[in-house]
Parts: structure tokens; C-alpha cells; sequence
């Protein structure tokens, strides 16, 4: 600091205010969602898992080199293997493995977004920041979303955009339901996986813990659903299987051959309805324990 | 307009009416927030940040409402709660950062800021081990820390000195001392040790059952208090009492030799002591009474019934 | 003796951890306050004295009893912890009948006893309700109810006041002041210095495991002699004050006050002083406005003896 006409040589550091640039409030969202990636990447189990999930995408990703290569086919195969042909089948198959990979990764990284903040009461100091809960939840969801888009739909129309370059027919445009119900189906999975991952993580202390109940939550219901069939005679207990259940969904979106009996087919409305009920009841976790302060009864 | 509006405020909680129609405008460069437990000082808290709305009245900050501009209200304040309250697997630096940049820094000054918010509350050689493995006294200066490194105009410290020993306390009390003393921020501090809150307030603010006990101006009420005295003497205590009451000064009589009194407006502290020799008594300490602040408290406290009477603060 | 608290060279261990070093202590009947930093090896102290740990090597006899004797020693000593935690589910009166029935009491007894230390701590009202929903005060004194319903001759509090709004710390003291004045052994640790000084009769210091210091708080000053007493005496003419001081010859050291009205004088022989500074204010040359020892009290003590890093300087 210098004064008047004389320099010092001895300089005081003390608290100066902030007089500087504010960035926009919206721009916190994003601020929470960046942070919730540097912790996601932060893991190594995190890396190892993502590196895990790139293995189907290879698999299928020579799948359609061998579909549109008739002599690397013959070569490879030495003409014991029938042909097969790159269409909805095709993309649905991939869209479950994937999707199997996004379950495994959520149940690893929605803990880690959620928990670490709970542990240590840090939600009064995060609160009292310029983000409201539901800001804060928005936050935390487009981290795990960004994460799971990785592994779902954006290979999924890579390899989309493959097969169209490579193809010999003019294949993209006959085939463009594909690709839409590709993008549509894997993000109603990612979102639906992404509110029940933050859902439970936040209901859970431990982390392990909350891990293991994201992977019962889609599995234990199936198994209730089952006993509800068997019992009751009736194909409506398969509604709370999820994995079928999305199988289904992805079928009418693609365009695939339904893998159901048609007597067994559920309506695409009640999936959906489901799929609601499950999201409301997660919003209504959420609700109760990201707070500030806890309401003292009595 | 002061810094803190509140009018006709009311909360209710659970089906409780925790505040129960506030109104009082806070104005002091620092604001001490007294009362007993569950009088409502974490509500009051609680609704300046937003955290909890009014059921009726309103409450301003900076001239803004808590429930409409939210927002921006939290814009400018820093907050320090009562308990643990951190991010575990953080380093300080890192932690501090992360709020600056969600109170609305850009990267670059958030960073720069952090460091120096570290250094001034004492963390500096610290700063980079995980908050988790911080001590009690160095989570509270982390949490200051956190408060101050966006530049707000008020700091909301609840029980800042919460669980330090002695020396640390010292520090707190030092540092929230300079800040008042740079000015630009104004500070609420709620706390239960009357000593702090004297040291650092110049306002404060009590609270009873959910209403107002008192709202006063400490300073005024300390400089209006000359002729109280308080003394601590070896020798005959009781006749000397007995004499100063003949001069016209009523005292009051505490073992330890400890006397309280008030002197006479012809009196002064010389005849005090040509009394004490007299008696051949040393007087070994002669203070004006500091305990404005005890006083008050107590006076507010008044109304409520089966406080015993040899309660002495 | 049988009215004493004796630890004879008693050193604690916790694998490699220290706890405590090398402590000896003879504790005698009224409050002695338990002064240090965080992690000096207060709670170890405070275990070791109420039998739930076992010294690593040397003895310890609480009025002639050892946790040997379990049913005496246990019934003889009530212990409140730092710690926030109670059994869960429980009520505030069955926690506390509870620890009578477990101290072997018939029911009609535990009853009476009960309802008389509730009423003692003033929490009659809310014994019938969980103590999950207490307040942190409130937690507080359902501690300090089973500590105190069994009528123990040796009491052990651990912060007992953290969390207590200030009419609740002033009835706890005074409840202490009481307890001290009956007889019984009051051991209460504290890390806010000005009430230490205003209800003990003795205080331990401890850092880093090691006892620094023991005795009444005077003597303990007293016996610091590298820092000879300090006094403040605020005046019109402190450099007049000063310099008669230093004719007689009983100052060994003179500092203004920075403004100007008040002087610290150093000395080794306070007796002589006071009578000086007494025969001063009866000339009324100066004009005396206060007095007050700058450094006689246990804060002055643990800046001394512990200082600023905790550890013994």
C-alpha cells in the first residue's frame, strides 16, 4: 500500500472487501454440477468403471464393421456364421447392456455426490449460499446425468452414426426412428436412474450402504412383482420389474419386435405411470432430507 | 433503515409460533443476539437466511425481504452455524473456494480469496489437509473462513467461540474484533457468554419466548453508568461498609471481600480511600461497573417468575 | 486422608498415545476447576478419577476408596460427560431412576430421590419427556441430575455449562457454590476462565498430559515469580504515579497505557504496593479513577503458564 508521495516497504495483509465482478445467478447451478464431477473423477473405481463400460461399445462397434464387411466377415468367420443384420434388434441390445452399465455406475456415483455433503452437516453452510434446495438438487443431477450420457446415448448414436457411414445402402434416413428412440429411451432410463440414485443416497449415511439399496431398489421390487403374478394370477405384478419394464419401452421406441407374449404386454401408459410414481416418491425423499435445519417436534 | 428490519415478524414451526410478532429495526455496527434456550435467537437466524418463511410480518436485510429477494440477501451474507458443519474429504483451501464460488466469485478471484481468507483467520499453514483431520478450534476459524472469503456486507456467527480453550477463544474474539474495526461488515452474533458479546457488540438484541425482551445500544447505557463502582478489599470490610453507607453510598456486600456500590453525586473515589484508611483496610481493586450488559440482561429476563434471587452474573 | 482425592504418580497410556504423565495431586473438599487446551488430558484425569479407566502405573484413592471397592467407590462419585449421548427412547425421569436402581436403591427411595434432583436442577416439567427432544441445555441438566441424585461426595463435571444460556449458567454456579460449601468434592473442568475465577478455590493446569500447575489461584500467581504482579491503575497523572512508585523502590517495571490515562506497574511485593498505592489516593494529589490487577486471575495464569500453542512455556 502506498501513501502520498512515500513508498513502504512493509506491506499489512488484512481483510479487504470484495469489489470485484458477481457472476450471474444461475451460473451456482452449474458452479455445484462442476464440483460434482471433480468428485466423481476423483475416484479411481469411478475411472475404472467408466473404462469397464467403453468394452460393450467396442464389441458392438466391430459388430457393425463385420455386418458391413461381407469378405472380413468370411474371413473372420470362415463362412460358418450367418449374417446378421444392423437394426432395431441390434441397437436394443446394445441400449440394455448399456444400460446395465449406467445402473452399476450411478449406484457407485450418486453416493459420492450426495453422502460426503450430508456426513458433515454441510447443508446449512451450502443453503445459505445464493442455491436453493431445488437448486441444489438440479445441481447434483446434472453431474450424475453428464455421467451417465457417457456411457448411454452418446456411443449409442456414435455407433449410430457408424453404421449409417459405413453402410452400402442409404441406411440413415429409412432408420432415423432408431436413433430418436435411442436418445429418448436412454435418457428416460438416466434420468429416472439419476432422481433414484440422489434419492437414496440421501436417504442412507454410508456409502456402501446406499450403493447396495440403488442396486435392490431395481431388483427387489421384480421379485415382489413376481410373487404378485404368481400369486394373483395376473401379468400386472410384472409392472414393477423394472428392467422388463424398460425393455418393453425401448422395444416401442425402436421399433423392435416385441420380446413379450401378447397377452403379456403391459400399456406403454402404465410404464410410464410408473415411472412417474417412482420419480414423485423419490422427489418427496429428497424433500424431506435436504434441509437446512431439521423441524423440532414438541 | 438499519441493517435488520423485522415488522410484526411471525414464524411458526411444527404447529409452534416460534417468533412471535418482531418488530425492531437493528442498526449497530455489530449486533449481539442474547436469550435462553428456545427463545428463538436459531430461528431468527434461520429466517434471515431463508431458511424458514414468515407466517405473518416480514423481515429485511439490507432493505431486502427474505422472501422474496432470497438470493440476493444470501449474496451478501456470511454465515457460520453452531455446529460441525463441513465437507469431509475437502482440503481447506478447496472448501472455502467451493463457497466463494457458489456466493458468486469467478474461478480466478474465488481461489485467490480462499487463500487469503485461510491466512487471515490462522489456517494459512493448514490449508491444504482435508477439513476432517482439522482440530474443533481449526473447523470453527474454517468456518469463519468460509464466511468472510466472498466479501459479504453481514456475518452471521452463531456461538463462534463454541468449544475453543481459552487461547483459541481469544483469537475469535480478536479477529471478530479487527473485522468490526475494517468496517465494511456488519456482524450478528448470537452467543450465550455475555462476556463475549460485550467485548465485540455495540447493539444487542434479547430474546424471550419468541418477543423482543430488549433492544438497546450497549455503549449509551455503559456511558450513562459513572457513579457504579465495584470493589474488592482486604481489611474490615464490614466497617467500612458500614461507613461509606453513613456517607450516603448504597453498596452491597459479596464474600471475597467484593463490594458494589453507588456513589453519591458529592463523592469521589479519593474519600473512598480516606475511609479504608481509616479502618486500616487496602482497597486492592477499584473498577466502574462493567456489567451494563449483565444488567440488562437481567432486567429483560425480569418478567419471568421463580428465578432465585441470589443469582448474582 | 480420607477426605482427599490422591493420584500418586499416575501416568496414562493409550498404546503409544499419552494420556497423562506422571501426575500427582491431592484434591481436598470444595471446587477445584480443571483447567487446559483441548486434548491436555482433562477427560483422561476426569476417568481415571471416576474409575472408568486404570492407570497405566501408580495409584489412585478417592476419599480412601478404589474402584476395587466398586460398590462404594461408584456410589461415592457422580460423573457428567462432555459427551451429548444418551441411552436412546428413554425420558428424562427414567433416565435417572434408572441410574439409581442400577446403584441398587429399592424404588420408593429412587423415587424420592429422583423427584428431589429434578426439582434441584430445575427441570420438573420436562422429565416426562424424551430426552431426544431436549434442548442442549436441557441435556445438560438432566446430566447433571444423575450425576448429583445419588448423593455423591465427589462430583465431576465436564464443561458443565457448554450450551447454557446465562441464567442457566448462573444457577448451575450457584448450585456448585452450594454443593462446594457442603462439603463435597466439586471437580469441574472449564475453558471459560472469568467463571473459574469467580467459583473456585483451586485450579489444576494441565497441557500436553503434564500438570503444570496446582493450588489456589493466588498462590499459583504468586509462585509464577519470573512475571511479577501486574497492576492497572487508571489516574490523571500515571507518569507522576509511575515515578513515586519507582522512588520507593517497589515497581519493578512501568508501562503506559496507550491512551495516556492509565499506567501498568510490576511488582514484586504486592502487600507493600497496595499500602503505597492507598497512602497515594489519601494524599489526592492523583486522582485515582480504578484499580484493577491485571493479571491475578486464571486467565492471566494460563497465558503465563500454557501461552498460545498449548503447550507448557
Amino acid at each position: 500500500m502506498k501513501e502520498g508521495g512515500q513508498s513502504m516497504s512493509v506491506y499489512k495483509h488484512n481483510y479487504r472487501a470484495y469489489t470485484g465482478r458477481v457472476t450471474p445467478l444461475w451460473t451456482r447451478i452449474l458452479v455445484l454440477a462442476r464440483y460434482g464431477l471433480a468428485e466423481v473423477w476423483s475416484s479411481k473405481i469411478s475411472i475404472g468403471l467408466f473404462t469397464v463400460s467403453l468394452a460393450p461399445f467396442l464389441v458392438f462397434l466391430v459388430g457393425i464393421y463385420l455386418a458391413n464387411n461381407p469378405i472380413a466377415r468370411f474371413l473372420i468367420t470362415k463362412g460358418n456364421s450367418p449374417g446378421f443384420a444392423i437394426n432395431a434388434a441390434f441397437f436394443l441390445k446394445m441400449l440394455e447392456v448399456q444400460s446395465w452399465f449406467a445402473l452399476v455406475l450411478a449406484s457407485w456415483v450418486a453416493p459420492r455426490l450426495i453422502t460426503f455433503d450430508l456426513a458433515d452437516n454441510a447443508l446449512p453452510i451450502l443453503l445459505s449460499h445464493p442455491i436453493s434446495r431445488l437448486g441444489y438438487v438440479f445441481g447434483k443431477f446434472i453431474a450424475l446425468f453428464a455421467a451417465l450420457s457417457v456411457v448411454t446415448w452418446i456411443p449409442s448414436l456414435m455407433l449410430f452414426a457408424y453404421q449409417s457411414y459405413s453402410s452400402p445402402q442409404p441406411w440413415a434416413f429409412a432408420n432415423f426412428p432408431i436413433a430418436a428412440g435411442l436418445l429418448a429411451g436412454a435418457m428416460i432410463w438416466i434420468v429416472f436412474l439419476s432422481i433414484l440414485g440422489l434419492a437414496l443416497s440421501s436417504w442412507v449415511k454410508w456409502r456402501v450402504v446406499a450403493t447396495g439399496i440403488i442396486f435392490a431398489a431395481v431388483f427387489v421390487p421384480a421379485g415382489v412383482g413376481g410373487i404378485v403374478s404368481a400369486i394373483l394370477r395376473t401379468k400386472w405384478g410384472l409392472i414393477l420389474n423394472v428392467p422388463v419394464m424398460m425393455t418393453e419401452l425401448w422395444c416401442r421406441l425402436l421399433g423392435a419386435p416385441d420380446p413379450m407374449r401378447p397377452g403379456q404386454a403391459i400399456p406403454t401408459a402404465a410404464i410410464a405411470a410408473m415411472l412417474a410414481a417412482a420419480c414423485f416418491i423419490c422427489m418427496a425423499m429428497l424433500n424431506k432430507r435436504i434441509r437446512a435445519r431439521e423441524v423440532v417436534r414438541g | 433503515m438499519g441493517i435488520i428490519d423485522l415488522v410484526g415478524l411471525e414464524v411458526r414451526l411444527g404447529g409452534r409460533t416460534v417468533l412471535d410478532g418482531l418488530t425492531g429495526e437493528l442498526q449497530g455496527q455489530a449486533i449481539g443476539l442474547l436469550g435462553p434456550n428456545g427463545a428463538g435467537k436459531s430461528t431468527l437466524i434461520n429466517t434471515l437466511l431463508g431458511f424458514h418463511l414468515p407466517s405473518k410480518g416480514t423481515a429485511s436485510v439490507f432493505g431486502l425481504d427474505t422472501q422474496r429477494d432470497r438470493a440476493r440477501i444470501r449474496e451478501g451474507i456470511g454465515y457460520m452455524p453452531e455446529n460441525d458443519s463441513f465437507i469431509g474429504n475437502m482440503s481447506g483451501v478447496r472448501f472455502v473456494r467451493y463457497m466463494a464460488e457458489l456466493a458468486g466469485l469467478p474461478a480466478g478471484e474465488a481461489l485467490e480469496r480462499a487463500h487469503e481468507a485461510l491466512f487471515y483467520v490462522g489456517l494459512g499453514e493448514v490449508r491444504y489437509r482435508q477439513v476432517s483431520t482439522y482440530s474443533l478450534g481449526m473447523k470453527q476459524l474454517v468456518k469463519l473462513a468460509q464466511a468472510l472469503a466472498h466479501g459479504p456486507r453481514l456475518l452471521i456467527l452463531d456461538e463462534p467461540t463454541n468449544g475453543l480453550d481459552p487461547m483459541a477463544r481469544q483469537r475469535m474474539i480478536q479477529a471478530i474484533k479487527e473485522i468490526r474495526k475494517e468496517g465494511s461488515i456488519r456482524l450478528l452474533i448470537s452467543s450465550h457468554l455475555l462476556r463475549d458479546i460485550d467485548e465485540t457488540c455495540d447493539e444487542v438484541l434479547i430474546l424471550k419466548n419468541g418477543r423482543i425482551a430488549a433492544l438497546c445500544n450497549i455503549e449509551e447505557e455503559r456511558r450513562s453508568n459513572k457513579n457504579f463502582m465495584e470493589l474488592e478489599t482486604v481489611g474490615a470490610t464490614e466497617k467500612f461498609s458500614v461507613s461509606i453507607r453513613g456517607r450516603g453510598c448504597e453498596c452491597a456486600c459479596f464474600p471475597g471481600g467484593r463490594i458494589k456500590l453507588v456513589m453519591p453525586e458529592d463523592m469521589e473515589a479519593r474519600d473512598l480511600y480516606v475511609i479504608a484508611s481509616e479502618h486500616g483496610v487496602q482497597i486492592r481493586r477499584m473498577n466502574l461497573r462493567r456489567d451494563s450488559l449483565e444488567d440488562i440482561f437481567l432486567r429483560a429476563m425480569e418478567n419471568e417468575g421463580g428465578r432465585p434471587e441470589h443469582v448474582s452474573l | 486422608m480420607n477426605d482427599r482425592i490422591i493420584f500418586e504418580d499416575v501416568s496414562k497410556f493409550y498404546g503409544e498415545v499419552l494420556g497423562v504423565n506422571r501426575i500427582s495431586l491431592s484434591i481436598p473438599p470444595g471446587i477445584t476447576t480443571l483447567v487446559g487446551p483441548n486434548g491436555s488430558g482433562k477427560t483422561t484425569l476426569m476417568n481415571l478419577m471416576t474409575g472408568l479407566v486404570r492407570p497405566s502405573s501408580g495409584h489412585i484413592s478417592v476419599l480412601g476408596l478404589t474402584p476395587a471397592d466398586a460398590n462404594e467407590f461408584f456410589s461415592a462419585v457422580g460423573y457428567c460427560t462432555q459427551f451429548d449421548s444418551f441411552p436412546r427412547g428413554l425420558t428424562g425421569w427414567q433416565f435417572v431412576y434408572d441410574g439409581l436402581m442400577l446403584h441398587g436403591m429399592n424404588e420408593i427411595d429412587a423415587f424420592g430421590l429422583t423427584r428431589e434432583s429434578l426439582e434441584r436442577v430445575q427441570l420438573g416439567d420436562a422429565a416426562g419427556r424424551a430426552i431426544a427432544s431436549y434442548s442442549k441445555g436441557m441435556r445438560q441438566k438432566i446430566c447433571l441430575a444423575q450425576a448429583i441424585a445419588h448423593h455423591p461426595r465427589v462430583l465431576v463435571l465436564d464443561e458443565p455449562l457448554n450450551g447454557l444460556d446465562p441464567m442457566a449458567r448462573a444457577e448451575s454456579l450457584a448450585l456448585f457454590q452450594d454443593l462446594g460449601r457442603q462439603g463435597m468434592h466439586l471437580v469441574i473442568s472449564s475453558h471459560i476462565l472469568d467463571e473459574v475465577d469467580r467459583i473456585s478455590d483451586r485450579v489444576v493446569l494441565i497441557t500436553g498430559g503434564y500438570l503444570i500447575a496446582e493450588g489456589n489461584i493466588h498462590q499459583v500467581r504468586q509462585e509464577v515469580r519470573d512475571k511479577p504482579m501486574q497492576v492497572l491503575v487508571r489516574c490523571d497523572h500515571p507518569e507522576l504515579l509511575a515515578s513515586r512508585m519507582f522512588a520507593v523502590n517497589h515497581c519493578a517495571e512501568a508501562r503506559m497505557h496507550a491512551d495516556g490515562r492509565g499506567v501498568f506497574l510490576r511488582t514484586g511485593d504486592i502487600d507493600q504496593f497496595y499500602s503505597l498505592l492507598n497512602g497515594i489516593a489519601v494524599e489526592g494529589l492523583i486522582k485515582i479513577e480504578t484499580v484493577a490487577p491485571a493479571d491475578d486471575d486464571a486467565n492471566a495464569i494460563y497465558q503465563y503458564l500454557i501461552g498460545s500453542d498449548g503447550s507448557a512455556s
